[in-house]
């Protein structure tokens, strides 16, 4: 088995430790006992930061105590869905989906652009109408399209997917379930992590 | 009182900030957005003004005319004082707050409201860069440019209609002009609108990513604010430039008659 590409620890008062470790390259599911653990797994991922209580290892690196170009370089190499999805209202798909490689200029637009004709073409979706939409006028699939779309451009080694069907119809989730192997088509060595609340979560 | 310190030191902070950034504008996406607020404050609201801003300048010459019994030498002076020095940065500053400064801070509100400035600091965007930048210099730019269009269709427009008005023709007019402006009169007036075009910008984005609460509510208010303020600004700053430029530094200090 291939080293951890991500290692987290949460230990809480009164709490049953919350302990996740995803082998490079692998595709895994975790099912979180409550949504403070699922939002803090999520936060410190999203931002290589932790918290009280918390530790964090990515590509066998401890988070805590980087520097700024060390949280940097980490950050290049991750892309988190998140529910909010963080989409910019007054960008359009497109915008939206090359927005973070233009800024930084970190990744040709013919690419990012090739990278979203294909994804969207696989996912059912018409490229050319679909890009040149606003936020406010797509349903709830079409914005978590576009956001994976985004993480596929950052061609991240290390995929985080946080409640990929909530908010979702039964017709909509099963399409998203398609997001799972347009990911491993482009990443074959990249690692997939889908976080999710466990059943009892929800009492 | 806690509150109007709070703002003053924001916007300085602002102010100071938004010039350190100003390279930022050499990012492709911060650039297309500079772009795209000069095309939105400068050339879309440049339309709406072609009508108002011709008629004001022939009823400048047939209002003092008739007033002031004046004859065409005294009403292009006026023209030229009350136009290009006065009227034209204004009427420019107020277009700019009414439809770009309302726009500028409920856009930006609404993205603090509803977590996109997060999002963008997320994708390691600094909201500043990205938001504040372009907007503060393609609206200190389009309010000059629309300041240069609305003197040049007053005086333009004056000259035009006059001649239907008053016993002057549109010759006369013309000449009468260009023997009376002087490139002063054009610096003066592009310097301030450049001020005004800034103060409005700022005020706007300063409120627009501190709404008063994190709540629907909140994007009315920031733009209430925004727009009262912004006002306030531009005819302090005005105020302050008449005074300074044609009170002290033409004619030295202005002395009441005895």
């Amino acid at each position: 088995m291939s080293a951890a590409a991500l290692r987290y620890d949460l230990r809480r008062e009164g709490r049953t430790p919350v302990v996740v470790e995803v082998p490079g390259g692998t595709t895994q599911r975790v099912r979180l006992p409550d949504n403070e653990a699922r939002t803090r797994l999520v936060g410190a991922v999203l931002s290589t930061r932790c918290g009280e209580g918390e530790a964090l290892e990515l590509f066998g690196e401890t988070v805590s105590g980087l520097k700024r170009a060390g949280r940097a370089r980490l950050h290049d190499r991750i892309g988190v869905l998140t529910q909010a999805m963080g989409l910019i209202s007054n960008l359009n798909a497109w915008e939206n989906i090359s927005l973070q490689a233009a800024y930084h200029g970190t990744h040709p637009a013919a690419r990012i652009a090739r990278t979203a004709r294909d994804a969207l073409a696989s996912l059912g979706a018409d490229p050319q109408a679909f890009l040149a939409r606003l936020p406010d006028e797509m349903d709830a699939f079409e914005r978590k399209l576009v956001a994976f779309v985004r993480l596929l451009a950052k061609e991240p080694a290390l995929a985080v997917i946080d409640g990929l069907g909530e908010g979702l119809s039964r017709e909509q989730s099963a399409r998203a379930a398609r997001f799972e192997a347009e990911y491993r088509a482009r990443q074959p060595e990249g690692t997939l992590l889908f976080v999710d609340l466990a059943e009892e979560g929800f009492q | 009182m806690i509150r109007a310190l709070r703002e003053v030191e924001g916007g300085l902070r602002l102010l100071m900030s938004v010039w350190l950034r100003v390279p930022a504008l050499r990012r492709p996406p911060v650039r297309e957005s500079f772009l795209r607020q000069v095309y939105f404050t400068g050339v879309t609201a440049s339309t709406g003004v072609v009508l108002r801003a011709s008629g004001l300048g022939a009823l400048i010459i047939a209002f003092t005319m008739q007033v002031l019994d004046a004859d065409t030498s005294l009403a292009v002076k006026i023209l030229l004082w009350v136009v290009l020095r006065e009227v034209g940065p204004l009427a420019a500053a107020m277009v700019v707050i009414l439809r770009t400064g309302t726009a500028v801070s409920a856009e930006l509100a609404m993205m603090r409201i509803t977590g996109q400035t997060d999002a963008l600091r997320r994708m390691g965007i600094d909201p500043y860069d990205y938001l504040v930048v372009p907007r503060v210099m393609g609206v200190m730019i389009a309010t000059a440019a629309l300041t240069c269009y609305i003197q040049f269709l007053a005086v333009l427009g004056g000259m035009l209609l006059s001649p239907f008005v008053i016993q002057a023709s549109f010759t006369e007019l013309y000449t009468q002009f260009f023997s009376l402006v002087a490139p002063v009169d054009f610096a003066y007036s592009i310097l301030k609108s450049l001020m005004f075009g800034f103060v409005v910008a700022l005020t706007c984005c300063y409120h627009g990513l501190n709404p008063p609460a994190f709540t629907q509510n909140g994007v009315p208010q920031a733009v209430t604010r925004a727009v009262t303020q912004s006002a306030v600004a531009v005819l302090t700053i005005n105020a302050l430039f008449a005074y300074l430029v044609f009170g002290v530094l033409f004619f030295g200090l202005v002395k009441a008659v005895a």
